[in-house]
C-alpha cells in the first residue's frame, strides 16, 4: 500500500525542468509586444471612428434627416458595441492576479456575470438599433441604387444578421460554460 | 538592464522550475502547454510588479499568480489527454525506470481527476509548501486547508493504488 509520502517523493524525483535561456528577456519582449498590440488596437479604433465621422460629412448625410438618423443608428450602435467589447477586454486584463484564489474566483464570476448581462441586455438592444437604422435607410437605398445592387444589399444584410446572431449565440454559450466551470471549480 | 529587470531575472531563474512543475499538474504533464502557462505567469508577475514590493513572502505572491493564471487560462480548454505527452520524462537525461515512469503518469492522471481547487491544494502540498502558506494562497482558513489536505491525500493515494 502506497502512502502519500511515497507519492510526494515520486513528485520530487521528477526530472527538473530546464530554465529557458534568456527566458526573462523573452518575457520582456512579449510584454513589449502586448503593449504595441494595445497601441495598434487603440489606433485602429480611433481611425475607424474618425473615418466614419468623415464619411458622414463627405456624403452630406446631415442634409437629409432620415439618412442622418439611419446612419447615426447604424454607426452609433456599432461603435457602442466595439466600445463595450474594448472595456470588457480591459477589465479582464486589469484583474488582480495577486489576490488569493477565492477572491480571484469571485472577481472572475462577477466579470462573467457582467458579460452575460451585456449579451442578454445590451447586445439585443444594439442589434435592434442597428437593424432599425438599416430599415430607415432602405427607401433611400432603393431610390439611389440599381435594382440589382439594392437586392444584393437587402439579402446580404439578412445573411449578415443571421451569421451575427449565430456567432453571438455561440459566444454566450461559451461564456456561460466558463462561468459554470469557475463556479464548479470550488468544492468543499 | 534596469534594477527592476535585474530583480525580475533573478526571480525568474529562481522560481521557473517550481512554477513550471505546478503548471504541469494542471495540464496532465503537457510540456508545451506548461511552458506557455509558466511564461504567462511571469508576464503577470511583471505586470503586477508594484504589488510585489508590498509582499513579505515572494513565494506566496508567485504561487497566487501561478494558480490564478492556470485557473484563468485553462477555463476554456478541454482536458488534455495523457497519452502523447510527458515526453520530458522519456527525453530526460536522468534515466527513470519504466515502472517509475508509469507511476508518475498514474499520479498525473489521478491529480487530473481532482476538482480545480483540490488540484491546486494538493499541488502546493506536493511542492512542500507549509499549510499556512497554502491557506494564504487559496484564501481559506488554516483549519479548512488542514482538513481538505487530509481528505485529498486519502483520495489521491486510493486512486494511485487502484
Amino acid at each position: 500500500m502506497k502512502t502519500f509520502e511515497d507519492l510526494k517523493s515520486q513528485w520530487e524525483e521528477q526530472p527538473q525542468p530546464k530554465i529557458p535561456q534568456d527566458g526573462s528577456k523573452i518575457i520582456m519582449q512579449k510584454i513589449n509586444g502586448i503593449k504595441n498590440k494595445q497601441r495598434i488596437t487603440n489606433g485602429v479604433l480611433l481611425t475607424t471612428t474618425l473615418v466614419l465621422i468623415g464619411f458622414l460629412f463627405y456624403i452630406n448625410a446631415y442634409s437629409n434627416l432620415i439618412v442622418t438618423l439611419g446612419l447615426f443608428l447604424m454607426i452609433g450602435s456599432l461603435i457602442v458595441r466595439i466600445m463595450i467589447e474594448y472595456v470588457s477586454i480591459k477589465d479582464l486584463k486589469r484583474m488582480d492576479f495577486t489576490k488569493d484564489v477565492a477572491a480571484f474566483r469571485t472577481d472572475m464570476i462577477s466579470y462573467y456575470k457582467k458579460r452575460i448581462t451585456t449579451h442578454y441586455v445590451a447586445t439585443p438592444i444594439i442589434l435592434a438599433l442597428y437593424a432599425t437604422g438599416f430599415i430607415i435607410l432602405l427607401p433611400s437605398f432603393k431610390q439611389n441604387l440599381s435594382k440589382g445592387f439594392y437586392t444584393y444589399i437587402v439579402v446580404s444584410a439578412i445573411v449578415i444578421l443571421i451569421v451575427m446572431v449565430f456567432f453571438i449565440g455561440k459566444q454566450i454559450q461559451k461564456e456561460l460554460k466558463s462561468l459554470k466551470q469557475i463556479k464548479n471549480s470550488q468544492t468543499s | 538592464m534596469t534594477p527592476q529587470e535585474k530583480a525580475f531575472e533573478q526571480i525568474f531563474t529562481t522560481n521557473y522550475p517550481k512554477v513550471f512543475r505546478l503548471c504541469q499538474g494542471y495540464t496532465n504533464g503537457d510540456d508545451a502547454l506548461s511552458k506557455d502557462l509558466a511564461q504567462e505567469v511571469f508576464i503577470k508577475c511583471w505586470q503586477h510588479w508594484d504589488s510585489f514590493r508590498n509582499q513579505s513572502n515572494i513565494s506566496t505572491w508567485i504561487y497566487r499568480i501561478a494558480v490564478n493564471t492556470c485557473l484563468m487560462e485553462l477555463r476554456q480548454k478541454k482536458a488534455v489527454p495523457l497519452s502523447d505527452h510527458l515526453s520530458h520524462l522519456e527525453a530526460s537525461e536522468e534515466s527513470l525506470s519504466v515502472s517509475k515512469e508509469f507511476q508518475l503518469k498514474q499520479l498525473y492522471q489521478c491529480i487530473g481527476k481532482l476538482s480545480t481547487d483540490n488540484k491546486s491544494i494538493i499541488l502546493l502540498e506536493l511542492e512542500g509548501l507549509p499549510q499556512k502558506e497554502i491557506a494564504e494562497i487559496m484564501g481559506l482558513s488554516h483549519e479548512a486547508i488542514r482538513v481538505r489536505i487530509h481528505r485529498i491525500k486519502n483520495e489521491l493515494t486510493k486512486c494511485v493504488t487502484q
